[in-house]
């Protein structure tokens, strides 16, 4: 298989473009057939067939030119002027010095890296320069970018740059690569030449000492690339599964955005077991041709009837969530939770409360997740809770509306300040719907400890789940879904 | 009969061909086009509305010489209307005209099995081709010599009609469970999806696709398609125009306006022989651009000021 394509398909994935080995095996197919010549062909190409939303399209397009993009090589032209190149600088200055008894190379001493190397620079003279021994060093003086390029790369593949883990290990790496390309045997001539009397050679040891720091910035170049496309993978694994299964509260909010991914892709699970659900109704427009088809066993005596209309029961969600002081931690998460569910169903209605209780499922449709979290938390968090306050508004506002389609979730602790939580209205609730789940994010061990009201509460839920970790609301959604099948 | 081959030997010469029946895109959606002729992929097709996505399947269709099968999506689609059915009047029909025949068959049979098995002798004649209806999936895959299958609004269908979807799109076959499998002819079809997004696409269907978003084309692009499409226009007005279209795509505003629309308000202004654009003149036709009175309203107080940019902009 190609193995440029192969790199950067991995390199794709790194950057979270999800892409699968069908696609994979598409971009080879169009790589055959608009080929590599053509950069932006290629890249529009690629970015049909490899990402598939608009959000991979750009993370596409910005791996795209990081990983084509040939950098502003340097050049190692003899002449190679200032940046990164000193002892260029001083190679020159002392060769064009040399006439003046080397009166310039003193004073740019204090620059330079190495000075060994610069004091025999300065001494020797403009002229021709004897050729080098060592394979690498020839490669250096023959100064073809692109041999070097595939020398640095074969190297790289030689010594497995591409199971680089941890930034510590790019230094280590580097050194590797130097190595494989014959690092040692360049030095040993470096030295050699250096200690040598004859004026040529001495030239060449400083010119070969000039282009091995240019190397070494080329490989390093190279390392810092590998490790872009290559280190973070692991590492985000490793956070998943760390994120899996820590407490909702301590998760710091630069991982939101992950989480947040998780827990909508669990809202959706959850939902779709719901929305699956078709009735065929006794109404509606006659099906003639299956009636027909149906009947033909009655010799066309028609008493099988069948309907056009089939209506997908889609079940009604209310969801609540307290927003209180004593889940504040936890609270962004259980509006995730809210959101996403918000996202995923057409009918969801979001309340939020901390005494007071409001529907959200407005101000939800009109945000985005954050802002809307935001504004929820701004509007009806960091009070006191008050569930009997709760529940006779929540009584007020819409227990109307739930019937037997209707599922009911809350999301809260169920700690109520050592009043009573009017369980008696819960129960109301509970009589109406089809299913009350109760979400708690304590851990069940500290459930009706303090001014919990778990005990009086629970008797009236379908379903008490402890939901703290995304990996804990993963099995909360998982028994869910068994126990509507 | 267009050359196909020939058209689409190149993205260039794919972009000068679509350019040739007026319909004036960026490289990307040649390069679509091209991957989606040579490779046989359906294309799946995303971008606001309003941005030519429908277009481009009708252009494309006309542009190859081949037949547009369109398929317009909608909640409740099923097999019945998408793929085939039977005709059911016709069925019923021959059996009672057969019926004097399947008497002669029938006669002097001796018990269940042997008349059963004489009819069996008949096969399935009631569920063959001849009773089966195609529908525009179906009929697609029938081509003689291909077509340029519009799959429309793909996402306004349910999740069901998705996965019917996905044989037809990676092996371009359909089974049928009375007849058995309907193989796409020599030529498959050339597929178009689009989709306004106003649900998540499967990954599934996806994967099977190549995936082309058409965005709001920058100012010379549009300008381009203004001038290919209304070339009647004075060139100074057809700036100014585009410019302002471009002001209001930066405002926050419940729906903006696309390329139809600024085509649209392209072919009023030269109804009014104006020749170029001042405030009262935007006042009176804002209504073709922005269909929300919420948006007309949150405009009119910043009219002159975005006229005054859109017409000094480029002059």
């Amino acid at each position: 298989m190609d193995l440029l394509l192969s790199s950067f398909i991995r390199a794709l994935r790194n950057a979270d473009v999800r892409i699968s080995t069908a696609e994979t095996l598409d971009a080879l197919s169009t790589v055959e057939l608009v080929g590599y010549a053509d950069r932006s062909l290629l890249k529009s190409s690629l970015s049909l067939v490899l990402p598939k939303t608009v959000p991979e399209k750009a993370i596409f397009d910005a791996t795209f030119d990081q990983f084509f993009a040939y950098r502003k090589a340097t050049p190692i032209a003899p002449d190679a002027s200032s940046s990164q190149s000193e002892p260029a600088d001083f190679g020159q200055q002392g060769g064009q010095g040399s006439g003046e008894g080397g009166s310039g190379a003193p004073q740019n001493q204090g620059q330079s890296t190495s000075t060994r190397d610069e004091a025999s620079a300065a001494e020797t003279s403009a002229g021709e320069m004897a050729g080098a021994q060592s394979a690498l060093g020839q490669l250096l003086m023959r100064g073809n970018q692109i041999e070097i390029d595939i020398a640095i790369n074969a190297a790289g593949a030689r010594v497995n740059v591409q199971q680089i883990e941890v930034f510590t290990q790019k230094g280590l790496y580097a050194w590797r690569i130097l190595d494989a390309m014959g690092q040692q045997a360049l030095q040993q001539e470096i030295d050699q030449l250096n200690g040598n009397a004859e004026v040529p050679s001495r030239r060449l040891g400083q010119e070969l000492g000039r282009r091995r720091a240019w190397l070494r910035e080329q490989v390093r170049d190279y390392v810092e690339r590998q490790f872009l496309l290559n280190a973070d993978v692991t590492g985000k694994r490793l956070r998943g599964d760390l994120l899996r299964n820590m407490r909702i509260g301590r998760i710091d909010a630069t991982h939101h955005k992950a989480v947040q991914e998780l827990v909508r892709r669990m809202a959706r699970r959850l939902v779709s077991a719901y929305s699956r659900r078709r009735k065929v109704f006794r109404r509606g427009q006659l099906h003639v041709p299956r009636t027909l088809r149906r009947n033909m066993k009655y010799d066309d005596a028609i008493f099988d009837l069948h309907w056009r209309s089939q209506k997908v029961d889609r079940p009604k969600v209310f969801a609540i969530c307290d927003v209180s002081g004593s889940v504040a931690s936890y609270a962004g998460f259980m509006l995730m939770f809210l959101y996403s569910l918000d996202e995923v169903l057409p009918k969801v209605r979001s309340f939020a409360f901390s005494s007071d209780l409001g529907e959200v499922s407005e101000l939800f449709g009109q945000h985005d997740a954050e802002e809307a979290i935001a504004l929820t938390l701004k509007q009806y968090g960091g009070g006191s809770t008050d569930y009997a306050q709760a529940f006779s508004d929540l009584r007020r506002l819409c227990l109307d509306d739930i019937d037997k389609r209707s599922t009911v979730i809350v999301l809260g602790d169920a700690r109520n300040n050592n009043a009573d939580a009017r369980g008696d209205i819960l129960k109301e609730v509970y009589d109406r719907c089809r299913r009350l789940i109760w979400l708690n994010p304590e851990p069940r061990s500290m459930w009706n400890t303090g001014d919990s009201e778990m005990r009086f509460l629970a008797p009236y839920c379908h379903q008490v789940e402890e939901c703290g970790t995304p990996a804990q609301l993963e099995r909360v959604v998982s028994r869910l879904l068994r126990a509507t099948r | 009969m267009a050359d196909i081959p020939q058209i689409a030997s190149s993205v260039t010469s794919l972009r000068q061909a679509l350019e040739a029946h007026r319909y004036i895109c960026s490289e990307q959606i040649a390069t679509a086009v091209y991957l989606a002729y040579h490779l046989r992929k359906p294309v799946l097709i995303e971008g606001p509305p309003g941005v030519g996505k429908t277009e481009l399947a009708k252009t494309t269709a006309d542009m190859f010489d081949l037949p547009l099968i369109r398929l317009q999506c909608y909640e409740g689609l099923d097999e019945a209307k998408a793929l085939y059915e039977w005709k059911y009047g016709k069925q019923l029909l021959y059996t009672q005209v057969l019926k004097q025949t399947l008497d002669e068959v029938l006669q002097g049979a001796r018990g269940f099995a042997e008349s059963v098995r004489r009819l069996h002798e008949f096969g399935d004649i009631f569920f063959s081709e001849e009773f089966l209806e195609a529908r525009p999936l179906l009929k697609a895959l029938r081509q003689e010599n291909g077509c340029v299958l519009l799959i429309d609004e793909v996402d306004k269908s349910d999740h069901e009609f998705e996965s019917l979807l996905l044989e037809i799109l990676s092996d371009y076959q359909v089974s049928i469970p009375e007849i058995g499998t309907v193989k796409a002819t020599r030529e498959p079809p050339l597929v178009f999806l689009t989709s306004n997004n106003t649900r998540e696409i499967s990954d599934a269907l996806k994967r099977r696709c190549l995936h082309l978003y058409i965005p709001f084309p920058d100012i010379e692009l549009e300008q381009r398609i203004i001038h290919a499409r209304v070339p009647e226009i004075p060139l100074q007005l057809q700036t100014q125009l585009v410019n302002f279209i471009h002001e209001l795509r930066d405002l926050d505003l419940k729906k903006v306006p696309s390329i139809s629309e600024t085509i649209d308000w392209a072919r009023t202004l030269l109804l009014l022989h104006a020749d170029r654009l001042d405030p009262e003149l935007v006042r009176n036709t804002l209504n073709v651009i922005l269909k929300f009175q919420e948006d007309i309203d949150s405009v009119q107080g910043e009219l002159r000021t975005l006229t005054d940019k859109a017409t000094k902009a480029r002059l």
